[in-house]
């Protein structure tokens, strides 16, 4: 069997798998990382998102071979301890319902958080609109997004990449 | 065998033997429950009454609180505990909730209908106010002193100078017979229940530990992918398997009752699998039915008018749509079934009930059968099928080794329980004041097989004259099922439109027209300051249109504003207002979020899902085509909560009725149109 090796989370992992295998299920069969969702597998619920060194990725989207050599981060690596900005602010506006679609929303939003450190409306709308929630927390996130700018820095405390 | 459902009952045994912490059922009077306990070990020597919920109070002064309702992203693992923590006297902080297998002995344990909090609310506060006065009890004795002169808050037991902690009163307080009608708090000396409280399970959400069904690891398991035919009345005739067991991980290929079964190492492998199947499909009668046939069907179906009296008539018709449920977690369950037990973990919304046919399924004697449940990915009713429950049981009997049946976003958009469709058709008769002294309602649903339908049609909120409703359905191949708010899915959005119609007619102000013939004193006050927030009245923006709707029932109230505006684009919902009294609130964060996620439902109803037929099945196969909300769409939204102390009512579903029709009225301020199919196409 091919295999495979990248850093997630910050740890050097070696996957024995297909390269063609999406990232999503690398990530859940193999490595039994689940906070990482399925939602639909074909790129349209975001569920999925994680960060392949800077940027948002859709990891249903994503061939294993593609994330060879480079890092990913999972919401398990987000930080060490959950208290990420956008972790906190999630908890502090009791954003989830079902919590299925948060790591997606987290993920993205930590995305956006490392380009534009105080998104205005527009931004938030344009980077998270590719993660659906299908309890409709919308608007609690978009609160939640805004507390975590206004908090701290996105990334000091992400484990490094 | 499960390890979990024998230590607990080890801990209920060590705990009557040993003393080593208080272990309670709490029983409801059931008169038939006796029989059913005996079958479980645990109950036997209980009294004739069934365990509802379970708390435990531990040495290190933790306590467990079991809670026996899913949670499908209402929050019944906080509520449920809340109002067993708030009876019992206990430090919230301290709370640890355990979510129940499943068993006859909590009673219903369903999710449905609103109905958790109210159908659990008395049972888990006598559960709670139980426990704490054995633990008061067993404190007064061991100071000398009457129960009456303790008080038990915080977790701990006091007494002029003594204070006892509760884990400390524990073994005393585990011989004492537990009290079948304790004394309950009054809601005035409440501490937890009516405080914002966050979800128990918020920290393992946010960092990715909390485990859904697809999540499940406590088996090393297949995984399975089932290809099913395309038309409901389909049937898979041949297949070819040669390309799909060529695929790496893919370790076996069958057919069973809903079509064929790829097992794989991984998801990835077992899809990968499914996708090189070659079959043949007999769609079988339906295979010509489409959603355009189904619409004739139903407007065929309405009757003539019959006479109505002198006034100025006003008549209208509606259609919606078929809808899918689409949870964000696609179905799937987990199974292992060995050595004569059945071992399950299933994201469902009726542990109850599965019980019974998992054990005839999987061929094994009810109590050998554990359901476990999961965190939940959004439930909407379609849990309430345990479909993809025997699915897996019927594989992992074929199997023998621990399965993972994972169905594909395509599975779950194609092989739903719908919310059927239906067809509206009103007449009203306004008096020369303007007053509706005539309302009649013809209804039609497509799909016959559940009560899923419009319903309660003749229940109107308005002292309107005479009123009557009266139903019919046509026999599709759909299968249908109930979906969030079930029958005021249909009947929310078409009354609402159409008393805005009739305002309309009798030339009044929506809001005006809708107090002048509201009777319900919580309604009206729900409106009244709803209106007041949204500045009904006050000019808006050109382009942009403000619309109102009422709803009542689960025992809650809830109104709302909206304003819209017509942009190159489509309709953009700018914002939105509520007012919700839905009695005690348990939990009033939690009331806001249903408000909150029920208002996105009915307004992604409103201007985007529908589920289309061709060929006897489903059009759509993702969130691409069966289009939700996103962040893009959602509006602002404020949420005000009326106090109450009104017994509490169900909160899961009253938001989502009167949105579309909110929506729909707006536009019709905006533009002078009246749009009455969803979703809304503009014109
Ligand atoms: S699972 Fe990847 S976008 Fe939906
Ligand atoms: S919280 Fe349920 S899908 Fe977002």
């Amino acid at each position: 069997m091919e295999h495979f090796e990248l850093k997630v989370n910050g740890q050097n992992v070696r996957v024995e798998a297909s390269g063609e295998m999406p990232l999503l299920w690398v990530l859940r069969d193999k490595l039994n990382l689940c906070g990482t969702k399925y939602g639909c597998g074909v790129g349209v619920c975001g569920s999925c998102v994680v960060l392949v060194g800077e940027f948002a990725a859709r990891a249903c989207m994503v061939p294993l071979k593609q994330v060879a050599g480079k890092s990913v981060l999972t919401i398990e690596g987000l930080s060490k301890t959950g208290d990420h900005p956008l972790q906190r602010a999630w908890m502090e506006l009791d954003v989830p319902q079902c919590g299925y679609c948060q790591a997606g929303q987290i993920m993205a939003a930590a995305a956006l958080l490392r380009r534009k450190p105080n998104p205005t409306d527009a931004d938030i709308d344009a980077a998270m609109s590719d993660v659906i929630c299908r309890c409709g927390t919308y608007d609690r996130i978009r609160s939640a997004i805004k507390l975590a700018a206004q908090g701290a820095p996105g990334s000091e405390e992400e484990v490094p990449a | 065998m499960s390890l979990e459902s024998v230590s607990r009952r080890d801990v209920l045994r060590v705990a009557a033997v040993a003393g080593t912490g208080l272990v309670l059922g709490c029983r409801l009077a059931s008169p038939d429950s006796h029989a059913r306990n005996l079958s479980h070990g645990e109950a036997q020597d209980g009294p004739v009454f069934e365990p509802n919920a379970w708390l435990k109070v531990l040495p290190n002064d933790d306590v467990v609180i079991v809670v026996a309702r899913p949670d499908i992203g209402q929050g019944t693992r906080t509520s449920m505990a809340m109002i067993v923590a708030e009876e019992l006297g206990v430090d919230w902080r301290k709370v640890k909730v355990e979510q129940a297998v499943a068993d006859r002995k909590y009673g219903p344990m369903g999710v449905g209908g609103s109905a958790s909090v109210r159908g659990s609310y008395a049972p888990l506060r006598r559960a709670g106010a139980a426990a704490r006065e054995m633990l008061v009890a067993a404190a007064a004795a061991k100071w000398g002193v009457e129960a009456s002169a303790c008080r038990a808050e915080n977790g701990v037991v006091l007494s002029g100078d003594n204070k006892l902690a509760f884990a400390a009163l524990a073994a005393d307080a585990a011989k004492l017979p537990v009290p079948a009608n304790p004394t309950l708090k009054d809601p005035a000396a409440f501490t937890i229940i009516g405080k914002r409280t966050s979800r128990v399970d918020n920290r393992d959400v946010v960092t990715g530990r909390a485990v859904f069904g697809l999540d499940v690891r406590a088996v090393k398991a297949f995984r399975a992918a089932i290809l099913r035919p395309r038309c409901f009345t389909g049937r898979i005739s041949e297949f070819d398997d040669t390309e799909a067991r060529k695929v790496e991980g893919v370790r076996d290929v069958f057919q069973l009752g809903t079509g064929v079964v790829v097992i794989g190492d991984t998801t990835h492998a077992a899809f990968e699998g499914r996708k090189r199947l070659k079959t043949t499909e007999n769609p079988g009668p339906a295979g010509k039915v489409t959603s355009a046939s189904i619409r004739e069907a139903m407007r065929a179906a309405i009757q003539p008018w019959p006479e109505a009296p002198e006034g100025k008539v006003v008549e209208a018709t509606f259609e919606l749509p078929f809808l899918a449920h689409a949870p964000m977690e696609p179905q799937n369950c987990t199974v292992w079934i060995h050595d004569g037990v059945c071992e399950i973990w299933a994201p469902t919304q009726v542990p109850d009930s599965l019980l019974g046919q998992a054990a005839r399924a999987a061929e094994v004697a009810p109590d050998k059968v554990t359901i476990h449940v999961p965190l939940i990915g959004g439930g909407f009713g379609r849990r309430l099928v345990s479909d993809f429950a025997m699915e897996a049981i019927e594989i992992a009997k074929r199997v023998g080794d621990p399965v993972q049946l994972v169905w594909s976003r395509d599975d779950d958009t194609r092989h739903d329980y719908y919310r059927p469709a239906s067809h509206h058709a009103l007449r009203a008769v306004l008096d020369a004041s303007g007053k509706p002294i005539h309302w009649r309602h013809q209804y039609i649903q497509a799909g016959g097989r559940t009560n899923a339908g419009p319903y309660r049609a003749e229940s109107l909120d308005y002292g309107f004259g005479s009123v009557e409703a009266r139903g019919g359905s046509v026999a599709t191949p759909v299968p249908t099922g109930a979906w969030r708010s079930v029958g005021h899915s249909h009947t929310g959005f078409v009354y609402e439109a159409f008393v805005d119609e009739l305002a309309t007619a009798a030339g009044q102000d929506p809001v005006a027209f809708r107090l002048a013939h509201i009777e319900d004193p919580r309604l009206r006050k729900a409106l009244e300051l709803c209106a007041e927030k949204a500045n009904w009245g006050s000019k808006l923006p050109n382009g942009r249109g403000r619309g109102v709707a009422c709803f009542a029932d689960y025992g809650s109230y809830c109104v709302h504003i909206v304003e819209a505006t017509m942009t190159k684009g489509g309709v953009k919902v700018n914002r939105v207002v509520s007012t919700v009294d839905c009695g005690i609130a348990i939990n009033p964060g939690g009331v806001e979020q249903q408000i909150l996620g029920g208002t996105v439902d009915g307004l992604s109803c409103a201007l985007r899902a529908e589920i289309t037929i061709e060929n006897g099945g489903v059009v759509e196969s993702s969130y691409r085509d069966f289009e939700w909300f996103r962040m893009k769409d959602a509006p602002r939204h404020e949420i005000h909560r009326i106090e109450s102390r009104e017994s509490p009512g169900g909160m899961g579903e009253v938001g989502v009725p009167g949105a579309p029709a909110a929506l729909a009225n707006a536009i019709f301020a905006a533009t002078g149109t009246r749009y009455r199919n969803l979703p809304i196409r503009l014109a």
